[in-house]
């Protein structure tokens, strides 16, 4: 089966704690496609280790837009 | 129009600030009571939907049962 893994940091808005954090990282983290999830409170992002077949950076951002927090693509960065 | 309780374990303004954010997309009248823990959402909606919404935000949610 072929599949690759991409990695894309996401900006998001509207974290304070730890526990949006946690929620952040364990809510995405368990979505299927999704590898690891690494959440910054200090740099208010998420860097997302995702399968690209299952996922693009527009559904993850979606996905946090889902939870209730800001998501943007503007300072997205992909590493292949 | 019924008032629904629920308890959703939020701890700080970012997390009250989850909850308004999904809300607000459902379109329905509700108050949150942050340092109770508690969310009173007044609505026609079926509580699994509220419910659904509300676990949205990945954290824990009960219902607690109407005010």
């Amino acid at each position: 089966m072929a599949w690759s893994a991409d990695r894309v940091t996401l900006g998001v808005e509207g974290m304070i704690c730890g526990s949006c954090v946690q929620s952040i990282e364990g809510r995405i983290g368990a979505l299927p496609g999704v590898f690891h999830i690494k959440v910054s409170l200090e740099q208010r992002n998420a860097t997302v280790t995702y399968d690209h077949t299952r996922h693009s950076p527009e559904s993850l951002a979606e996905a946090i837009e889902d939870m209730g927090f800001e998501c943007s693509l503007t300072n997205a960065t992909s590493a292949p | 129009m019924a008032t629904h309780q629920f308890f959703v374990d939020m701890t700080c303004e970012g997390c009250s600030g989850a909850v308004t954010r999904v809300l607000k997309k459902l379109d329905v009248k509700f108050d949150i009571d942050l340092p109770n823990k508690k969310v009173f959402i007044e609505s026609d909606k079926d509580t699994d939907v509220l419910l659904e919404t509300l676990k949205k935000t990945g954290k824990a949610v009960t219902y607690i049962g109407p005010k």
